[in-house]
């Protein structure tokens, strides 16, 4: 049977429900090749009870598609207490028109996430590969590790339009991340390798315990820590294959964890 | 009930019965010869068949778990398995640190039985016991640390063995302890000031005490007192090159310390996780492997026997009461390190551990385990265990076993997975030994069954208790010595066809289909009641003046330990022979 090339699944959120819900079922790969009321019946967790999609968000499909790729999810409504979205994703395409809970986009190995809203915690956390774009503010632990894990992002692209919050890139190994506003104290704490790049300022400790990797500042650091040795200026350096214009002063540290990351600050910014 | 194991090839060391067809009967909880018309027949013709396993040394239940399971979430997220839906199996999460439930539906699918949990402080006790309620499905035995405890310390230094005999008989009923465990004896206490022992002659500076004079006396005790299991013993120098020497030095310091008559077992000291102190050289730039010299003196002496510690190449977590050693592994990884005192009585430390083929410390590790499974020679002088979760997660002994069944799987190892020091470092390459399922039965049921001096299994005799593990393994036509079957293997010995303890089938089909009560086993010795209390009297001042609980808020009380198998002692006042 012909089948279309492209499929659209929307979810529209009728009923507010204070109790988080989470939808790490909920993605391209997984409803895909399931027809509306296959999807109204998929059971999502509300807190530890299970309940089916349809009570809370009402579903319409349109088109069909024969492979995950080709899925595209728009979520509507008030989602800001809605967890997991696009955990584990891999293909596809997640637009979702609101604000999120924790953990939206952890462990994304690939596809396309866009979150037009704010999101708290945890975003894009372990995730090894894809495109993650918020158009709003995050909370702490972007593109960070789990909690006592060791091994953070480790691939993939997360691109953050506004501000985020502590401990961004956290155990970082691979990846980049994109912050177009300001940062909240230790951005790269614990990176091991990959890019950070802040267009803002960042409060304080960016860095701290790194071992590898590069962290660009455009905006103001607030204090730096004493673990880092100041290098040399450079005009317009090449980072992460890529010129920046401008004259940066490159750190290197964190010398407390005997690393050899680099910390690049905008000249006359500091 | 009753039940007829239908036509099965058995494997029963003890018993010398080595493959033979047979039917296995079973009533009211033990092994019999007769049973009545009414008894169910399970088929398992051709299968495998065998004792319930025994594992004489794991971590599974106690402080240093619950600070491992803190310690690492990210562990934790490692083998989450849903709960199943019938309202038997519960949920499941943890890989080398697993959740209380988790333990006991792993080890149950595994075909064990019993498993001992090898090293509880006594303060900590309580803990452990609430912990082991906590596992489904197994009799769990506790082996109590006494190696770096202040009144033991104490008795030594005085040379008092009564009164040291009377102190650990008390003790051991307080913790409700099996056993007795010696961990790098004096160093854990020297770790107190940040400081550790080397050797067995390097005296702990605050009370003047060796660990020679620690295992001598406390093995002279163990024999006085006629416990079942011998002394315990994690020597001194774990995990330093170079430590071989100790090791060997420890095996001949109890040499000719006499036997209690009365034991079943052949040993009067237990050497655990032997692999990990089994190291020559001077550096980890130099270090070889030491295990030759002690596989040569296991083979040539009666008084000792030893289990192995495999590493199992896994992302897993070290935690131990030898805490100068976990910071010494602190200091070469850089991993997060916990650390805890257990005042007056020992240390504890912990810390991720990450066992790599490409890397040579841990390719040496692996291949020194796996020197002692090929060299030793009487297969009853040891047993399996990867000191859970020290050298790897109990779950991987399947992959050990598939490992020591088959010189082509381990050749395969060698010339394309593991790094070259496995060969340059080590005397693995020369052996072309391959274990039979009787060997198999014996390093994993009969010898740690007769090493623990638990007399009522490990076996299938008539009057053994009924616990049986059967497995999917047709014996005559799955060639195990092939390296194309080793994963086959594995994933059969995960999953058993039954496991049936005390006359219950409790896994059907590699499916939990019963969960029961694990069974606390302590050792209670009699006698001696009198001057453990005049004890008790003249040693509670010193005791609340040093701990912060009171004597009165310490000991394991019986509500803690339900249901219980007490295994009563009668002191005799020593009666030896040779061993």
């Amino acid at each position: 049977m012909m089948v279309g090339i492209m499929k659209t699944v929307r979810l529209f959120m009728m009923k507010f429900s204070a109790v988080p819900l989470e939808f790490d079922n909920i993605l391209p790969e997984q409803l895909y090749d399931k027809s509306q009321k296959q999807i109204e019946e998929t059971v999502i967790f509300r807190g530890n009870r299970k309940e089916p999609l349809n009570k809370y968000f009402k579903v319409t499909v349109e088109g069909e598609c024969n492979i995950p790729e080709e899925c595209t999810v728009i979520m509507d409504g008030d989602l800001h207490r809605v967890k997991y979205i696009g955990n584990s994703m891999s293909c596809g395409r997640i637009i979702v028109n609101s604000d999120v809970d924790l953990h939206a986009g952890a462990q994304m190995s690939g596809g396309h996430i866009l979150i037009n809203g704010d999101a708290e915690s945890y975003v894009g956390r372990e995730m090894t590969g894809g495109l993650l774009e918020i158009k709003g503010n995050v909370r702490e632990f972007l593109g960070s590790s789990y909690a006592g894990e060791w091994r953070g992002m480790s691939g993939g692209k997360i691109v953050v339009y506004k501000n985020a919050g502590k401990q961004v890139a956290e155990c970082m190994l691979n990846g980049e991340i994109y912050i177009k506003g300001n940062c909240d104290s230790l951005a790269g704490i614990h990176m091991t390798g990959g890019y950070l790049q802040i267009d803002g300022d960042v409060i304080q400790w960016p860095g701290g315990q790194m071992k590898k990797g590069d962290i660009v500042v455009n905006g103001c650091v607030g204090e730096i820590l004493q673990g880092f040795k100041k290098e040399e200026k450079i005009q317009n350096p090449l980072i992460n294959n890529r010129y920046h214009i401008g004259t940066y002063t490159k750190y290197v540290g964190d010398m407390g964890n005997r690393g050899k990351g680099h910390l690049w600050i905008k000249e006359n910014r500091v | 009930m009753e039940y007829i194991l239908k036509n099965g090839i058995v494997f029963d060391p003890a018993n010398n019965i080595d493959g033979e067809q047979m039917d296995i009967l079973i009533k009211d909880g033990i092994i019999v010869d007769n049973v009545s018309s009414d008894a169910k027949v399970l088929d398992v013709t051709g299968k495998l068949v065998m004792p319930g396993g025994v594992d004489l040394h794991s971590h599974i239940a106690g402080p240093k778990l619950s600070v491992g399971r803190l310690y690492r979430p990210e562990d934790i997220r490692r083998g989450i398995k849903v709960a199943s839906g019938d309202g038997i199996e519960g949920f499941e999460a943890g890989f080398s640190v697993p959740t209380c439930p988790a333990t006991g539906y792993r080890y149950t699918r595994m075909g064990y039985t019993t498993v001992t949990e090898a090293a509880v402080p006594p303060l900590e006790a309580k803990h452990a016991h609430e912990e082991i309620s906590s596992i489904p499905n197994l009799d769990i035995p506790t082996l109590t640390l006494f190696g770096n405890n202040w009144f033991m310390l104490k008795y030594v230094r005085e040379n008092n063995l009564d009164k040291l005999a009377i102190f650990i008989s008390k003790w051991l009923k307080l913790a409700k302890g099996y056993g007795i465990k010696i961990v790098n004896p004096c160093g854990s206490e020297a770790w107190g000031w940040g400081k550790n022992v080397n050797g067995l002659d390097d005296a702990e500076e605050h009370w003047n005490v060796t660990g020679r004079e620690v295992i001598t006396s406390l093995t002279k005790v163990n024999e006085m007192l006629g416990l079942p299991h011998s002394v315990h013993v994690h020597t001194n120098d774990l995990g330093h090159p170079g430590n071989y020497e100790t090791t060997l030095e420890t095996f001949d310091c109890v040499k000719g310390i006499k036997k209690n008559k009365n034991v079943d077992r052949n040993q009067i000291l237990h050497c655990t996780h032997v692999q990990f102190h089994a190291y020559k050289g001077t550096s980890w730039r130099d270090v070889s492997s030491g295990a030759p010299e002690l596989i040569d003196y296991i083979n040539r002496s009666k008084h000792m026997t030893c289990d192995i510690g495999q590493i199992t190449f896994d992302e897993t977590t070290t935690m131990t009461a030898d805490a100068p050693m976990e910071y010494d592994l602190y200091k070469l990884t850089g991993l997060k390190w916990a650390n805890k005192d257990i005042e007056v009585e020992t240390a504890s430390g912990l810390i991720p551990s990450i066992y790599s083929k490409k890397a040579p410390v841990s390719v040496l590790q692996w291949a020194v385990g796996l020197e002692f499974f090929l060299g030793i020679k009487d297969p009853w002088k040891m047993a399996l265990t990867t000191d859970s979760p020290n050298g790897g997660p109990f779950i991987r002994y399947p992959k050990v076993i598939s490992w020591i069944m088959s010189t082509e799987k381990l050749n395969d190892m060698l010339d394309n997975e593991v790094h070259p020091w496995a060969t340059r470092r080590t005397s693995l390459g020369s052996y072309d030994r391959e274990y039979s399922w009787n060997e198999i039965a014996i390093i994993t049921r009969a010898s740690p069954a007769k090493i623990l001096g638990l007399t009522d299994r490990g076996h299938l005799g008539h009057g053994a208790k009924a616990d049986v593990s059967v497995y999917d393994i047709d014996v005559n036509d799955f060639d195990t010595t092939l390296s194309g079957n080793s994963e086959t293997l594995e994933k059969k010995l995960l999953n058993s066809l039954y496991t049936i303890k005390d006359g219950k089938i409790l896994v059907n089909h590699g499916k939990i289909v019963e969960l029961v009560d694990s069974k606390h086993i302590w050792c209670n010795v009699r006698g001696l009641e009198d001057r453990e209390d005049e004890l008790i009297r003249e040693i509670t001042p010193e005791f609340n003046k040093y701990y912060t609980i009171k004597y009165e808020n310490y000991g394991v009380n019986n509500h803690y330990i339900k249901p219980d198998n007490r295994i009563d002692i009668d002191y005799d006042g020593g009666y030896y022979e040779d061993c």
